[in-house]
């Protein structure tokens, strides 16, 4: 026992040494010191809560919110009553998001490997010094000539942050080496919208539909506006008394809200949906809204065609898709579809809402099309009620320097040649293979950002053996407010701020059709050494001596304020700061555009052509085109980029708006028939080929399919203990005739074997899931990403973290991605998660 | 007169004094030693001979072999084992008083964050502009305390006896409300996952030194 006496002593030998040598300390006597004179504090609330309006990030849905801040501490966040789209609601999650602030594994400094790749051996090191190493890597890289060999990779980056990182940084910097995550989620719903209607996405009118038909979406748990989406959905089922069928292999709590669950064997949604349009058309259901629609569709080879050679081409190209074929694909009785059709068609107006449970499988993107065919012969599109063309803020923003370098690419985003016709949204699940495979060439610095390329693909030990190797990519940079599973495969972590510590104007699609702007404003200043992305960029861009003319996230916000005259006329920055949100209380919402009639004076503007072929008015000068004469003997069709210059398409005399393009070169018709489809190879009207996988499977064998849940955002939000408390666990779910059939019972162990590998779960019998099928939830199983999400135990954990000891819960479940291989829809590139064959059996007890 | 406070019965105003000096001291030099990844100029002031003899006295055995290592390298060993234990990534042992204060569980930036940050404010100090970490870091708490207890020193030197007594009842306060709520917990936890005798030894010297300051103030009638 040490005696006070010897402390005392240490205490003269340290005379002078504490501060002399202590560094920068952290306090200053800023007064006398003297209690009364303080600051005053209530004694339980402190200061009055300062209100914050600001934006959510927990998942793509953006929902604008308020933050409640006492003390500098954030104590509270609601939803933000002025928002048009959202109505003053949020989820579990947005309101879970100071569980993201507050993460006590949160890394706020920047680190550096000292050990081997993946070792776990880090050094703080400062922003100077990260910044440095880096600039230099990458200056490097641009002064040599191959700005490409820097790839960088997102998972979220939306609105502002996109616009600055990518569209000034990454542009300025002259790589275009740039990856998303599209195609390991719904890229086939989009490839096949673009091939359709053009620009993706799809906003189901919930507020006027009158009949709602679903294929395999669980809107009411999880969507990419949920919110917004979700409570008028549960306002048109219960308020209006609307119908709603759900086709699903599984009951989703949406399914389950849904007036009738129809279970579907997994990818034949397709077969059912044409079989509807086979109904609707052998039955001349079309008739009306369906008829008047078809004349701004293609779809017949020629673009002159009139309505009724397009009646008997569709009867034509329908009539092999009976209901009786369908039932023998999907095992949907043909009597309920030819049912649900009739209802489908008669109700007006009928909302078609598709997600992955229809688009993520082999051919999934032409599911879609035949999706769009069943709600363009019911003239269900672009309608009150129906399925929307999506309406968002247009923000405008500084574009940074004028003289910007011709950007790079390393041909590694799409996959290996051949392996998919159109990946109109890249492959980012083949980015690790094509790396691996070489000869496309490999990156030099490999940076993500809001990624989880480990843990988000399928086949995750590919994915470690890729990234961790450094003689393919030799320098990794994570930017991640997280440890997760690809974080500590970095050689260079740089720790972001969580959504809830930087600005941002967001542009998140409405609902109501009338486009809302708002703002995500910091609520608390950034912990520790925290720094905001789009600062980072600013700063590596002067360091490495091309400055952006922006110095900060901050000031883009402010000068996009200033740029976008809707916003500068509410008040600008300042008017955004303090309320959040703006829309137009003018604003009618937007339906049936591609009605509007194009001008005389944009089609006499310079460069502006018609193409004969596909009656487009176009102007070649905003394509590749060098010449017009080069651009008419091409057309329209087969010069590059000819999308970008569309003004107009010509139907019957009159130049309409129609179905602006977005990313392939289709005309201003809603295409059912498709000449890029034809062009390829392929069917030009959505037709079925069945999966080869589940051709070959035998009886015995099932179908491995992934789902989401209400509180848990994909990868990224296990680490927020509200949410994980909730739900941390994910037992397979396997129907009781078939579980039987492998005498598995109710909480048996069982195996889960694919392709590639075999995983160890619970087996959950439930009549809830389609038999043949096993459901998987896809949050579950972290192996890192902090204590609740790993559920590794800190080294405090056992003694005395309170939080920790109350944790009761002991599984953080299994993740399925271990036996899903990273397999495309050779098609769109769809990663298809909902396809694994898998053998399941029962652990024999131990 | 006035007694002076719990932490030095029967001593005279000027020994008391001393006495709040040397206390200021132990407390900057732990502030110090968790502040940051040591720095040469600690190093070179904890190797000297007296400082070592004080160390040994206050129970600290050092292990030599670490501390004759060339100089780069102790310091890059030391600043990888600060990272790992303080900083992360992954399982590490935040520094911070809301992760170990129950309450409202395990956060950063916890109730016992605004807790720390109101006390010390209160007590007539403000966090400098230039300092980003959080309110509640151990090195701040340790810090707060070094200047409280060097200004009872001066209060007593004066003396100003009321002053000093009330400077008193914020170390009091604050020893027991808050370092002894955490500080010895936390640094058990050092002792346990440290692979380094530094941090080890360090944390065991704050932990008794705290507990001997809990027990050094006046009994709460």
């Amino acid at each position: 026992m040490v005696s006070r006496r010897n402390f005392l002593k240490l205490g003269t030998a340290a005379a002078g040494a504490s501060t002399a040598l202590a560094g920068t300390s952290a306090l200053t006597a800023a007064k006398p010191v003297t209690i009364t004179g303080g600051k005053d504090y209530s004694p339980r609330t402190g200061k009055e809560r300062q209100a914050i309006p600001s934006a959510c990030w927990q998942c793509v849905s953006r929902c604008p919110i308020i933050g409640y801040v006492e003390d500098g501490r954030l104590v509270k966040i609601e939803g933000q009553p002025s928002s048009i789209r959202t109505d003053g609601k949020i989820c579990a999650k947005a309101q879970a998001g100071i569980n993201q602030a507050y993460d006590p594994d949160r890394i706020l400094y920047p680190l550096r490997r000292v050990g081997e790749r993946g070792e776990g051996k880090w050094k703080r090191i400062s922003w100077d010094e990260a910044l440095g190493e880096l600039a230099g890597r990458l200056k490097k890289l641009r002064d040599d000539g191959h700005p490409e060999k820097f790839m960088f990779h997102y998972g979220r980056m939306k609105a502002s942050s996109s616009k600055l990182i990518k569209s000034v940084f990454l542009a300025n910097y002259g790589t275009k080496t740039i990856g998303n995550h599209t195609s390991i989620c719904e890229g086939a719903k989009w490839t096949a919208q673009e091939l359709t209607w053009g620009k993706h996405y799809d906003n189901w009118d919930f507020d006027h539909a009158k009949y709602i038909l679903n294929f395999g979406s669980n809107c009411l748990e999880a969507h990419t506006n949920h919110t917004s989406v979700a409570q008028r959905l549960i306002k048109a089922l219960a308020d209006r008394r609307v119908k709603m069928v759900t086709f699903d292999v599984r009951l989703s709590n949406t399914a389950a809200k849904s007036s009738r669950w129809v279970p579907v064997k997994p990818g034949t949604d397709r077969a059912v949906a044409l079989a509807m349009c086979n109904v609707i058309m052998s039955e001349d259901l079309y008739r009306g809204e369906g008829e008047a629609f078809l004349r701004f569709c293609k779809a017949t080879p020629d673009m002159n065609a009139t309505t009724a050679d397009k009646v008997a081409a569709l009867k034509r190209h329908l009539a092999q898709y009976t209901p009786e074929w369908a039932q023998e694909m999907s095992g949907v009785d043909a009597e309920l579809i030819r049912n649900i059709a009739r209802e489908f068609a008669n109700t007006k107006p009928a909302c078609l809402v598709t997600y992955r449970g229809a688009v993520a499988h082999f051919h999934g993107g032409e599911t879609e099309r035949a999706m769009q065919m069943l709600a363009a012969i019911t003239g269900n599109i672009d309608n009150p009620g129906g399925r929307c063309r999506a309406v968002g803020a247009k923000w405008k923003y500084p574009k940074g320097p004028k003289n910007k370098p011709k950007a790079k690419k390393l041909k590694i985003l799409d996959g290996a040649k051949g392996q998919a016709v159109l990946p109109t949204h890249h492959m980012n699940h083949q980015v690790f293979n094509m790396i691996k495979d070489g000869s496309a060439g490999r990156p030099e610095v490999y940076m993500w950002y809001c990624y989880a390329p480990v843990y988000s693909n399928g086949d995750c030990q590919a994915n470690i053996e890729v990234l961790k190797d450094e003689s393919l990519i030799p320098f990794t940079v994570c930017v991640n407010p997280y440890y997760d599973e690809s974080a500590a495969l970095a050689d260079l972590i740089l720790p972001d701020t969580p959504y809830l510590e930087r600005w941002d104007w967001e542009d998140m699609v409405s609902p109501k059709q009338v486009p809302e702007y708002y703002l995500r404003q910091p609520l608390i200043k950034p912990l520790g050494e925290a720094r905001n992305f789009g600062d980072v960029c600013c700063e590596l861009a002067d360091r490495m001596g091309f400055p952006l003319g922006i110095s900060s996230m901050e000031e883009f916000v402010k000068l996009s304020c200033e740029k976008t005259q809707a916003v500068k006329a509410a008040g600008g920055f300042e008017y955004m700061r303090t309320h959040g949100v703006w829309h137009d209380p003018k604003a009618k919402p937007k339906y049936y555009s591609y009605l509007k009639e194009v001008k005389a004076e944009a089609l006499a503007k310079d460069g502006v052509i018609l193409d004969e072929a596909t009656g487009v008015y176009w102007n070649w000068k905003k394509s590749k085109a060098k010449s017009a004469e080069e651009a008419l003997a091409k057309g329209y069709t087969h010069t590059k980029n000819a999308y970008k210059g569309y003004v107009g398409q010509l139907i019957d005399g009159t130049v309409y708006a129609g179905f602006k393009p977005d990313k392939v070169n289709k005309s201003g018709y809603f295409e059912l028939h498709s000449g890029i489809m034809e062009d390829k190879g392929l069917a030009p009207l959505p037709g079925y080929v069945v999966d080869p996988d589940h051709k070959a499977m035998s009886a015995d064998e099932f179908i491995l399919t992934t789902f989401k849940v209400n509180v848990q955002t994909h990868s990224r939000t296990q680490n927020c203990k509200w949410l994980s408390e909730i739900y941390h666990d994910n037992p397979a779910w396997i129907n009781p005739e078939s579980a039987a059939a492998k005498g598995i019972e109710d909480g048996d162990r069982i195996k889960v074997k694919s392709k590639i590998g075999e995983i160890e779960t619970t087996a959950r019998v439930t009549p809830a899931v389609a038999p043949g099928v096993i459901a998987i939830s896809m949050h579950c199983g972290h192996w890192e990403y902090g204590r609740y999400a790993s559920d590794k135990a800190s080294p405090f954990g056992a003694e005395n973290d309170l939080e920790y000891r109350r944790k009761w819960w002991k599984s953080n479940g299994g993740h399925p991605n271990w036996v899903i291989p990273n397999d495309p829809d050779p098609i769109s590139g769809q990663q298809r998660w909902m396809d694994t064959v898998v053998t399941v059996s029962r652990v024999a007890a131990a | 007169m006035t007694q002076v406070g719990g932490l030095g019965p029967g001593h005279r105003p000027d020994e008391a004094a001393r006495t709040a000096m040397e206390r200021s001291n132990v407390y900057g030099f732990l502030a110090a030693v968790y502040r940051s990844e040591p720095t040469a100029a600690l190093l070179g002031r904890m190797k000297s001979p007296d400082f070592l003899d004080a160390l040994g006295a206050a129970g600290v055995a050092l292990e030599q072999d670490l501390l004759g290592l060339p100089e780069a390298e102790l310091l890059e060993k030391l600043a990888v084992e600060y990272t790992r234990l303080f900083i992360g990534p992954g399982s590490h042992i935040p520094p911070y008083s809301s992760v170990h204060l129950g309450g409202e569980g395990a956060s950063l930036w916890g109730a016992s964050t605004a807790w720390v940050k109101r006390f010390i404010e209160a007590a007539g100090f403000e966090y400098r502009p230039d300092y980003h970490d959080l309110p509640d870091h151990v090195s701040v708490a340790l810090e707060f305390m070094q200047e409280i207890t060097a200004r009872e020193a001066c209060a007593l030197d004066e003396p100003d006896a009321d002053e000093a007594g009330r400077l008193l009842s914020i170390e009091e306060e604050f020893v027991r409300e808050h370092l002894a709520a955490w500080l010895p917990g936390f640094c058990d936890n050092v002792v346990d996952q440290a692979r380094l005798p530094f941090y080890g030894e360090m944390a065991k010297l704050t932990k008794a030194f705290v507990e001997s300051e809990l027990e050094s103030t006046t009994p709460l009638s």
